[in-house]
């Protein structure tokens, strides 16, 4: 049995096992450090709790129990705001046509603009599964819960949505990107950055970073492959996304190049297909496996159940699923197929 | 005998010959008839006036009176980039700096700038092989510096020239192959003869316009920005003593420096003392040593003459001339004339003597000599 729901204290081991499975890129938005991540626990049960002070950034963590062993197995967490009240980064991949009538000579010269374009749309983030559920319905769970969340909780999140996905790392660990442009600016390897990424307000992204656009042309060759190219550990994720409706634009990650994804929130597959249904029990197990949801805020629990609908606007759910939901018969639920 | 002259039609073949044997690197005098033809008219009507000062091309002509040939050139360009847009790159610094982090980073940066538009130019310096040595060199570079002491209100209060930057045997540019060759699909040789032909604001129209960080190009290509062509040194080592200083722009396509100065600061300027001239009908020898020799410029506007001759004529009012130089320079008895070292400054004794020049009679501005 799996479920999904909002993070808690109690939580903090588990979710440090799982950030320590995974790349270094997570780092950004997955604190490594135990004070750390402990705060962005805190951070996201007052969030569920809507006990945000005016002007402070909700943060949602969820967290995928294996409800048999009790042990947290995956994390995942939307930012209703990128940036967090800061500026987000990101370079935006454009062109130039540098054009000469008199020489009869137009060439495209690719550019790489920094850009805070994204600040303040939602972003999906902090996305660690255990790597041994990486094909199950499990990650699908744990990715699309939230989905699930924002449908329940629209109004929470703005109309636009997006997505970071990790870019090239050398099985060296080298990130070509980074090696070509970011070094020389932050006087740091990869690693170090992203931790500082993930610990440290993001000023000193606006002081380090360069300010000018950058030209592709002058990049490494490496550098220049990698743009926009998502890390092959990331092809499930992305999948999942594209699936989702996401789509990779012309925005770029600003240490690695990987994708930037995004998506109209109104547009998500799961927001658009999940509707609402008055939960009864079934008898037998029988049905389709679904994204199952119920709960407002703190109480959101998403799981996977096996249902049949009824004419009535029923759904038939075995009792043995309803196990950590937390709901009645008669409760509203929101389903969604898989 | 040398002397300075305005280039005139008829050293159209000279020329051509030495820009032909000149090799790649000197954009502004190609090997083009048609270019060299219109370069000469150019000259011819601003020497004339029949062109606005400020689009002036002053191209003088060391002529070997004996040959009858020219053989050298230099000039000044009144004014850069009123008519097409000049372009150069600031070689400047960016600092990132991270309180938060200890981190403190500088980035030397490249910005495109016109910063040189309105400004004279001194450029075309080209002697032929058969007349190197002899102080030849500094009299066709040096002689512009008393024509712009002369005449100050057709030319900016600053002067610059843009050296020849790093490049090859091959013709193969360090900076071109890692930045304008990324923008421009051309060889380096290629675009510095079409450069040539007036088409470098065309070119610099497809370079790039944002500031280029350095690290983001090859060692090899950083290590030639504001580094002079081996062939150079010597030009640049002249104008250095002249009092030129690097102003922090490079060119565009090489990363050649563009050294300036003052004009009422350039050695030149500042040495220079007037004297009337007394024709002497002695003969005297002028096969002086170079460090004993001086610049006598006619102070002609239509018709600027220079020629050297040894230090020792100079009196302390007078200046006493042999009939042939005289002649070469088209003066009489009573003319004045301006005096200037050939190389380094005026020896001793003539230190004694400079007070005089405070005594200023003025240059034969536009006044027609046959």
């Amino acid at each position: 049995m799996w479920l999904v729901r909002p993070a808690q204290p109690g939580d903090l081991n588990g979710i440090r096992d799982i950030a320590e499975t995974q790349g270094p890129r997570l780092s950004s938005t997955l604190p490594r450090q135990e004070e750390n991540l402990a705060a962005k626990i805190r951070q996201s049960g007052q969030a569920f709790a809507g006990q945000l002070a005016a002007g402070d950034a909700a943060r949602f963590l969820f967290v995928l129990e294996d409800l048999d062993t009790g042990r947290i197995r995956g994390v995942s967490g939307i930012d209703a705001r990128a940036g967090n009240g800061q500026p987000f980064y990101n370079y935006r991949r454009d062109a130039l046509i540098h054009a000469s009538h008199e020489l009869g000579i137009s060439r495209r010269v690719e550019v790489l603009y920094p850009s805070h374009a994204l600040t303040d749309q939602t972003l999906l983030c902090a996305f660690a599964i255990d790597p041994a559920l990486k094909q199950t319905d499990a990650f699908e769970l744990l990715s699309r819960a939230r989905m699930m969340f924002i449908a329940g909780h629209r109004t929470m999140f703005s109309d636009r949505m997006v997505v970071e996905i990790q870019g090239v790392q050398n099985s060296s660990g080298a990130v070509p990107f980074w090696d070509s442009l970011g070094r020389h600016f932050f006087d740091m390897d990869f690693e170090t950055a992203d931790r500082y990424s993930g610990m440290l307000s993001r000023t000193f992204i606006a002081e380090l970073m360069p300010s000018n656009p950058i030209y592709v042309t002058l990049l490494s060759p490496a550098a220049q492959e990698a743009l926009g190219q998502p890390h092959t550990l990331t092809r499930a994720t992305m999948e999942l996304l594209l699936r989702e409706g996401f789509h990779a634009g012309c925005y770029l990650d600003i240490f690695d190049a990987g994708p930037v994804l995004q998506a109209r929130t109104d547009a998500l597959k799961t927001i658009v297909t999940s509707h609402c249904r008055e939960l009864h029990a079934a008898t037998a197990d029988q049905g389709e496996t679904c994204l199952l949801a119920t709960g407002d805020g703190a109480a959101f629990r998403c799981t996977l159940a096996s249902v049949s609908e009824t004419l009535k606007g029923e759904v038939l759910v075995p009792v043995k699923t309803w196990q950590g939901l937390e709901c009645s018969s008669g409760d509203r639920v929101r389903i969604a197929s898989l | 005998m040398l002397v300075i002259r305005p280039l005139q039609e008829t050293d159209l073949d000279d020329l051509f010959r030495m820009a032909g044997s000149a090799g790649k690197g000197l954009t502004t005098l190609p090997a083009d008839r048609g270019m060299l033809e219109r370069k000469i008219s150019h000259a011819r009507d601003t020497f004339s006036q029949r062109c606005a000062p400020e689009a002036g091309l002053y191209l003088f002509a060391l002529e070997d009176i004996a040959l009858r040939r020219c053989v050298g050139i230099s000039g000044i360009q009144a004014r850069v980039g009123l008519d097409e847009v000049f372009y150069n790159y600031r070689l400047s610094v960016t600092v990132n700096a991270s309180r938060e982090l200890g981190v403190h980073v500088r980035t030397p940066t490249l910005h495109l700038t016109n910063d040189m538009t309105d400004t004279t130019e001194i450029c075309s310096l080209l002697l032929a092989d058969s007349h190197r040595g002899g102080g030849n060199g500094l009299l066709l570079s040096r002689c512009r510096f008393m024509f712009l002491d002369d005449f100050r209100k057709h030319f900016s209060d600053k002067v610059f020239a843009e050296m020849r930057g790093v490049s090859d045997g091959g013709g193969q540019s360090p900076l071109w192959d890692a930045l304008g060759s990324k923008f421009f699909d051309m060889e380096f040789a290629e675009a510095d003869r079409l450069s040539g032909l007036g088409n470098k604001s065309f070119i610099a129209e497809l370079m790039p316009k944002y500031p280029i960080y350095l690290p983001m190009l090859p060692p090899s290509a950083r290590a030639v920005i504001g580094l002079v062509h081996d062939n150079t040194v010597p030009a640049l080592k002249m104008l250095q003593a002249e009092g030129f200083n690097f102003n922090g722009l490079v060119d565009i396509f090489d990363g050649g420096p563009v050294v300036e100065a003052f004009v009422h600061n350039i050695r030149t300027v500042r040495d220079g003392i007037n004297r009337h001239v007394l024709v002497r009908h002695q003969p005297v020898n002028l096969q002086v040593p170079v460090e004993e020799r001086v610049m006598v410029s006619n102070r002609s506007f239509r018709d600027f003459r220079v020629t050297t001759i040894p230090a020792q004529l100079i009196g302390p009012d007078t200046v006493s001339l042999p009939r042939n130089v005289a002649d070469a320079l088209g003066v009489e008895s009573g003319d004045p004339v301006r005096l200037a070292p050939l190389k380094g400054s005026w020896p001793s004794p003539i230190h004694s003597v400079r007070d005089y020049h405070k005594l200023d009679y003025g240059p034969r501005d536009f006044s027609s000599r046959g």
